[in-house]
């Protein structure tokens, strides 16, 4: 038995897992590019356990890792020989304050499952991610960007208030007014200065039903310029659009034949309406110019915030859910999106749609607050991911190509989404967040002093 | 046939090499339409060539006027350079680096509007096949 198992098993109400119990999935990510193996798993009751849990690691020499979903795909929510914290233990949901529109939760609630606790009272946290299968705390500590970030920020943006358990014990509540260094820095922080153990959410009242029109574009310009005149709009609740290909047989690249396509943008415009008072078709559509109309769908708000799940479950059924996920995501200048977006899906095969996905996002420069989400200069900004689903033995090839698309993004003047598979230098770390580096260094060296927490992939300096 | 890197007769395959690639053809349509697309190869020196060399590639929507190594490491007729050492090259050439990855990473050093060239990287990759494509003798190194 590990000579540390019994005093930091004395030490915790929780449970404390050693080796010999891990499961496959707590050594690995969603991304499955990286395989940690770490000397205790622990699922922590309380932020009574979060502190403890920091002062056994501080003394200990020990490198702490929190996770909720794990969906991460870099060197996050995995821990080599330290103690990885299982956040899904800490899940409970407190009241709702119907007259200020909050919830306090826990940071291993599921957004599902809030989701559904909070419908029954026709509320809604403003911004959703299309997986609600991911928790609060990783979200939060990510930025959190949804169908809704066009008019809501990031779920960041939507935080009235923490509890954070910093590196060095202390607990602290923060808000934009209050402690605000510390809030900013847990927003979008990767976990880098403390351990979010409560979060209050701001939430909105939503209507009960919506209304999607399912437009497809053939012109990426077009779609587009649509897609701003819809952001500008302020008519839409949501806006979702990705690109769709259609092979079209193979072509000589660099003298090898591949598969290629034409791309399609699908566009799916949603309103949400009370039951008995369906929206004006003809009015909401006017003046757009879609290459087709293809359907218009009425759900219960409730299921269209569900809308991914028969997604994911294909994906699980077909096993795709257990490849390797190097997520290349991305937010584009608006100037160069086009350009970029052309250029990336020209060479994108279209098999990247089996178990995978090409996001493409309209999104506002204007609507986030966080100091640590790493957005482009502007108004308007397109968010682009490609999202692959790589066998193992594809990885070799693969891994080139998508940091060739990185790097592209990056010279189209795009800043990185951090959730997906980054692989910067310290340079081009530098250079993500700009003057904001510094500023999270001294936050590191502040709150977490020992450089306990999360160790791996910011590159801060390790503790001598 | 095998020709020797740095001839004349090097040159002119290229150039054929370029007018019957379907994939230059169709990568490169709207390459040098409009703006000057000929494309100056610098190999700089290095410890397996010793000799810099530069090979000017007249290039204009999808087709090749003609193809010459020429002194120095400029020249007025180029819109575009892209000049890496020998060794960077011949790893392009062979399919050991991509081209992308030597452009993107900058071993491969970009002369000209990047922001042109990075909107037409489908043509200079397929401008670098058809080079990989010939059977080369390179000196040995």
């Amino acid at each position: 038995m590990d000579k540390l198992y019994a005093s930091l098993t004395r030490s915790l109400e929780g449970t404390v897992r050693t080796p010999d119990q891990f499961t496959d999935d707590q050594l690995q990510n969603y991304g499955r590019i990286f395989k940690w193996t770490p000397r205790f798993v622990v699922y922590p009751q309380s932020q009574k356990d979060i502190v403890a849990l920091v002062a056994f690691c501080r003394s200990n020499t020990l490198h702490l890792t929190n996770r909720g979903s794990a969906h991460s795909q870099s060197q996050l929510a995995i821990n080599q020989d330290g103690v990885l914290l299982e956040m899904l233990s800490m899940n409970r949901i407190g009241e709702v304050d119907e007259k200020n529109l909050t919830v306090d939760v826990e940071p291993g609630v599921v957004w599902r499952e809030l989701t559904h606790h909070l419908a029954k009272r026709n509320l809604v946290p403003p911004v959703l991610t299309n997986n609600l299968g991911v928790t609060v705390g990783g979200t939060l500590s990510m930025a959190g960007i949804g169908v809704a970030s066009f008019k809501y920020g990031s779920q960041g943006d939507n935080v009235v208030e923490l509890d954070v358990v910093t590196g060095e014990g202390s607990v602290v509540t923060c808000s934009p007014e209050k402690n605000a260094d510390l809030f900013w820095g847990a927003i979008a922080g990767l976990g880098s200065f403390g351990v979010i153990t409560r979060a209050r959410l701001q939430l909105r009242r939503m209507k009960p039903m919506t209304r999607t029109y399912y437009l497809l574009y053939d012109d990426l310009r077009v779609f587009l310029e649509d897609a701003r005149s819809a952001m500008d709009s302020g008519t839409w609740d949501h806006l979702e659009s990705w690109g769709a290909p259609c092979a079209q047989g193979t072509r000589p690249v660099a003298g090898k034949r591949q598969v290629f396509a034409k791309w399609f943008y699908p566009f799916h415009l949603t309103v949400e309406y009370d039951a008995g008072s369906p929206p004006d078709d003809a009015a909401l559509l006017a003046g757009f110019r879609p290459y087709d109309n293809l359907y218009t769908d009425d759900c219960p708000t409730i299921d269209f915030l569900e809308r991914m799940v028969p997604v994911f479950e294909l994906w699980k059924k077909a096993g795709t859910w257990e490849f390797m996920h190097p997520w290349i995501e991305c937010i584009l200048p608006w100037e160069t999106a086009a350009d970029c977006i052309e250029q990336v899906l020209a060479d994108t095969p279209p098999g990247i749609q089996f178990g995978g996905h090409v996001l493409l996002w309209p999104a506002k420069g204007t609507t986030s607050r966080s100091k640590n989400f790493m957005v482009p200069e502007g108004d308007n900004l397109v968010g682009f991911g490609l999202l692959p689903a790589v066998p193992q033995k594809f990885w070799g090839e693969m891994s080139e190509r998508l940091e060739n698309v990185s790097r592209m993004m990056l010279m189209f003047g795009a800043k990185r989404y951090l959730s997906g598979w980054v692989n910067f230098t310290p340079d081009e770390w530098k250079a993500h967040f700009g003057a904001r580096w510094d500023e999270l260094c001294a936050l590191k060296r502040r709150y977490d002093p020992d450089a306990i927490l999360n160790p791996g992939f910011l590159p801060f300096e390790a503790k001598p | 046939m095998t020709l020797a890197f740095g001839t004349a007769a090097w040159a002119d395959a290229l150039v054929a090499e370029i007018n019957t690639s379907s994939e230059y053809r169709n990568a490169a349509a709207k390459w040098g339409d409009g703006f000057n697309g000929n494309v100056l190869l610098v190999f700089d020196a290095d410890s397996s060539f010793p000799k810099t060399n530069a090979l000017l590639v007249e290039l204009a929507k999808g087709a090749c006027g003609g193809a010459s190594f020429v002194e120095g490491v400029a020249h007025p007729r180029a819109g575009f350079g892209l000049r890496a050492p020998f060794s960077v090259w011949k790893d392009v050439l062979g399919g050991k680096t991509l081209a992308a990855t030597a452009i993107l990473t900058g071993k491969m050093k970009v002369e000209g509007d990047t922001m042109t060239l990075l909107k037409h990287t489908a043509a200079h990759r397929a401008l670098v096949a058809c080079a990989a494509a010939l059977d080369t003798e390179f000196p040995a190194g």
